[in-house]
C-alpha cells in the first residue's frame, strides 16, 4: 500500500497527540499504510521533530496540556508550507472555523476511523503534489459569485436576499471544487476527484444528479444554467465571476 | 363588569379612595347630627326665651299685640293644619320654657316656606335668593290663646354635602400624589425585576438588576441578583465538567476506535466501529441538550425547505430511502446548525425503527410543520410521551437492538422549543410512527 510520491520516497508524517493511547496505535496504523510516522507528545518536542526531519504533513491534536495544536498550527503557517490536518475532540462549527482560519487543510473529528483519516491525508498529499503548493486553505473564508455568498465555515450559501441556504454535504463539496476553480472546463471524473476524501461515504450518487440539485438551488432558470454550464463532451465549467472574500 | 385593579399603583390608589370615602361618610354623619342638633337647639332657644320675656314684659304692664312685634298673641293656633309638624323643635321649645319656669299648654311647632325675596319682619333675612324657610312656633297659653314666634330655620342639606365632597376630592388628590410617588418607587424596580427575570438567559454575564426604591425592594433585587450569579455560576461549572466529561470520554473512544482497526475480522470490526459511533453520537447529544440554553449560534434568515432538502439528501447519500417533496423557497428565523440537527435526529430515528421516512414540509397557521412519517412498528398510544424522556426504554421492538431510544427525540424537541416551537408524535393509521416538528414563521 506504499504511496508513491513524486520523488518515489515514503511520505513522512509527524503525528502530535499528548494522548498515547491514541498515537501509539495510529502510528502503527499509518506505517502499516505506507507511511513513514514520527511520533511527539507535545508541541516543543514537535517543533525539535520538524527542524529534525523533512516532515510531509502534520496530524495534530488540538487539545494538549502547555502549547495547544491550534498555536502550534499557527507556527507551522507562518514557517512553512506544511500541509497540517487537525485532530478534535469537538464537532462544533467554531472549532471546525477556528482550526481551518489557522490554515489547516482538513480535520477529522474524534473518534474518528483510521481508515478515513489515512484517505484524507492521501487526498491532502494528492493535492499538494498536484498544484505544487498547498491549496491556501481551502475551507477558510467565503467566495462570492453572482450576488451569493458560499460560506465556508458553515457550509452555507446566502442568497441574493440575504437568505441562508443550507447545502447538503455533496452539494457543498461540489460546489466548493466549482468555485475553487471558475472558468475552466471539469470532467465527471474531476470533480469525483476533487469532491472525495471529505465524507467518504457519501458519492455513489453521480456527479450529474448533484449539478442538477445545485442548479435548483442557485440558477434563477435551471433549465437554462448560467452559473454552472455544461460543456459538451466534456463535463461542468462554473462561468460565473468569482470573488474571494 | 367591572375590573378590580391589578397593579399596584391602582390598587393603593383605589384603597386609599375608598378609605377616604368610607372616612368622610363617618365624618359627614357625624357633622350632620351635630349640625342638626345644634339647629335645633338654636331654633328652639331664642324663640322661647322671647315667648318668655314677651310675657314677662306683659306682666309688667306691656300687652302683646296680635299683629306686630316678634311675639303676638293670636286666638286659635295658627298653624296650618296641612304643614308638616316638627315635633322635636316643639319638644325642645316646651324643654326651654319649661327650664324658664314658663308653664304651656299645647306647643306647636312647623316649617313654612316663604316665597323668594319676601322680606320676613323677624330681621333674620338673609338677603339670599331661593326659598327661604321660616319656622313657625306657637304656644298656648290656657286661657289666654296662643303666642306665636318666627324664627329662622337654616338650610341643612346640600351645602353641606358639597363641602363634604370638595373637601373629600381635596383629601384625595392630596394623598393620591405621595401614594402613586410610593407606588411607582416600588412597582418600577419590581418591573425591572420581573423584565430581567423573564429574560433570564444564561449565556454570558448578564448585567445585574439595579437596586433601587425602598430598602425591602432593594433587599428583593439584591437577593436576586445574588440568586442569578449563583444560578449562572453552577451553570458554568455544569459546562466546564460537561466538557471535560466529553473529552476525557472522547479520548479513549478514540483510541479504541484507532485500535479496532486491527482486529482481522471485518464484520467484528465493523460492528464494534458502529458500537463506538453509536456511543460518541449519544456523548455528543448529551453535551448538546446540557448547552441548549447557551446557544452559540447566532439566529440567521434561513431557507427551511433547503435545509430540510439538504438533510433529507444527506441521508440518501447513505443510501437510506427518505422521500422529500420538493418545496418552495420558506425563509424562517432560526439557528441553523440546530434545527438541522433537530430534523436530521427525527428523520434518522424514523430510519432506524422505520427503514425509510417520508418528509413533508406543511404551513400550520402562523407556524411551519416539518412531518417526518415512517411505517415502522410506531409507538404504543400510552408511552408517546414518555419517549421525549431522555434514555426511555421501550418494552418492544423498537429498542431491543439498540438499547433505549436515547437522547435524539427529547433533544429535537428542546431545540424545537428553543426556537418558539415544538416536536410531537403521533402513531399513523395503517401503522408506522409520524413526527411534526413546528417551528413559529415570523
Amino acid at each position: 500500500m506504499l504511496i508513491p510520491d513524486a520523488m518515489g520516497e515514503t511520505p513522512h508524517l509527524l503525528l502530535v497527540d499528548d494522548e498515547r493511547s491514541i498515537r501509539e496505535p495510529l502510528a502503527t496504523y499509518l506505517t502499516k499504510q505506507g507511511f513513514r510516522v514520527t511520533q511527539a507528545p507535545d508541541a516543543e518536542q514537535a517543533r525539535a521533530r520538524l527542524a529534525a526531519y523533512a516532515i510531509d504533513l502534520v496530524v495534530l491534536d488540538i487539545m494538549m496540556p502547555g502549547e495547544d495544536g491550534l498555536s502550534l498550527c499557527r507556527h507551522i503557517r507562518e514557517t512553512s508550507d506544511l500541509p497540517v490536518i487537525l485532530l478534535t475532540a469537538r464537532a462544533e462549527e467554531t472549532d471546525r472555523i477556528v482550526g481551518l482560519e489557522m490554515g489547516a487543510d482538513d480535520y477529522v473529528v474524534k473518534p474518528f476511523s483510521p481508515r478515513e483519516l489515512s484517505a484524507r491525508i492521501k487526498v491532502v498529499l494528492r493535492r499538494m503534489q498536484a498544484g505544487g503548493t498547498r491549496q491556501n486553505a481551502p475551507e477558510s473564508g467565503a467566495y462570492a459569485f453572482a450576488g451569493r455568498v458560499l460560506k465556508t465555515g458553515e457550509r452555507t450559501l446566502v442568497d441574493r436576499d440575504g437568505v441562508s441556504v443550507p447545502l447538503s454535504t455533496g452539494e457543498y463539496n461540489l460546489l466548493l471544487a466549482l468555485v475553487g476553480r471558475p472558468r475552466q472546463v471539469l470532467t465527471r471524473d474531476q470533480l469525483l476527484d476533487l469532491t472525495q476524501g471529505r465524507e467518504a461515504a457519501a458519492f455513489d450518487r453521480s456527479i450529474d444528479n448533484q449539478i442538477s440539485r445545485l442548479r435548483r438551488k442557485i440558477e434563477v432558470d435551471p433549465k437554462s444554467p448560467e452559473i454552472i454550464k455544461t460543456v459538451w463532451g466534456g463535463g461542468y465549467t462554473f462561468a460565473a465571476e468569482v470573488t474571494r472574500l | 363588569m367591572t375590573r378590580w385593579p391589578r397593579s399596584l399603583a391602582g390598587q393603593m390608589a383605589l384603597l386609599v379612595a375608598v378609605a377616604l370615602f368610607v372616612a368622610q361618610a363617618v365624618n359627614f354623619a357625624l357633622i350632620v347630627r351635630d349640625r342638626s342638633a345644634s339647629r335645633l337647639q338654636q331654633a328652639s332657644a331664642i324663640p322661647a326665651l322671647r315667648i318668655a320675656d314677651a310675657i314677662g314684659r306683659e306682666a309688667g304692664g306691656q300687652p302683646i299685640a296680635g299683629d306686630r312685634g316678634r311675639i303676638r298673641r293670636v286666638d286659635t293656633n295658627p298653624i296650618p293644619a296641612d304643614l308638616p309638624r316638627r315635633a322635636d323643635v316643639a319638644a325642645a321649645v316646651r324643654a326651654n320654657l319649661a327650664r324658664m319656669g314658663v308653664a304651656a299648654g299645647q306647643v306647636d311647632a312647623a316649617v313654612i316656606h316663604l316665597p323668594p325675596r319676601a322680606r320676613d319682619d323677624g330681621g333674620m333675612h338673609t338677603g339670599r335668593r331661593g326659598p327661604r324657610r321660616m319656622l313657625l312656633i306657637a304656644v298656648e297659653q290656657p286661657g289666654h290663646g296662643w303666642l306665636v314666634a318666627r324664627a329662622f330655620w337654616p338650610d341643612a342639606g346640600p351645602a353641606i354635602l358639597w363641602r363634604l365632597i370638595a373637601q373629600t376630592l381635596v383629601l384625595y388628590i392630596v394623598l393620591l400624589v405621595p401614594v402613586l410617588w410610593l407606588a411607582r418607587r416600588i412597582s418600577q424596580p419590581l418591573r425591572a425585576l420581573t423584565h430581567d427575570a423573564q429574560r433570564f438567559s444564561l449565556g454570558g454575564a448578564a448585567a445585574p438588576v439595579l437596586e433601587a426604591g425602598p430598602a425591602d425592594v432593594r433587599a428583593v433585587i439584591a437577593a436576586y441578583n445574588a440568586l442569578g450569579v449563583r444560578v449562572r455560576a453552577m451553570l458554568d461549572e455544569k459546562d466546564r465538567m460537561l466538557g471535560a466529561l466529553g473529552h476525557d470520554l472522547r479520548t479513549p473512544l478514540a483510541a479504541l476506535r484507532v485500535r479496532i482497526e486491527s482486529v482481522e475480522d471485518e464484520a467484528d470490526r465493523a460492528r464494534m466501529a458502529d458500537i463506538i459511533q453509536e456511543m460518541n453520537r449519544t456523548l455528543d447529544d448529551i453535551l448538546s441538550l446540557a448547552r441548549l440554553g447557551r446557544p452559540s449560534e447566532p439566529v440567521t434568515e434561513v431557507d427551511l425547505a433547503a435545509l430540510v432538502d439538504a438533510v433529507v439528501e444527506d441521508f440518501r447519500d447513505l443510501g437510506h430511502p427518505v422521500a422529500f417533496e420538493e418545496a418552495d423557497r420558506l425563509p424562517v428565523r432560526l439557528r441553523p446548525s440546530l434545527i438541522r440537527r433537530a430534523v436530521r435526529n427525527l428523520i434518522e430515528n424514523a430510519v432506524k425503527y422505520g427503514a425509510g421516512a417520508e418528509v413533508t414540509l406543511a404551513p400550520r397557521g402562523g407556524a411551519v410543520a416539518v412531518v417526518v412519517a415512517d411505517r415502522g412498528p410506531g409507538i404504543p398510544p400510552d408511552r408517546l410521551a414518555d419517549v421525549f424522556e431522555p434514555f426511555t426504554r421501550l418494552e418492544n421492538s423498537r429498542n431491543r437492538e439498540t438499547g433505549g431510544i436515547g437522547l435524539g427525540l427529547a433533544l429535537a424537541r428542546a431545540i424545537a422549543r428553543e426556537a418558539g416551537g415544538d416536536v410531537s408524535l403521533a402513531n399513523r393509521d395503517g401503522g408506522g410512527l409520524e413526527a411534526v416538528l413546528t417551528l413559529p414563521v415570523r
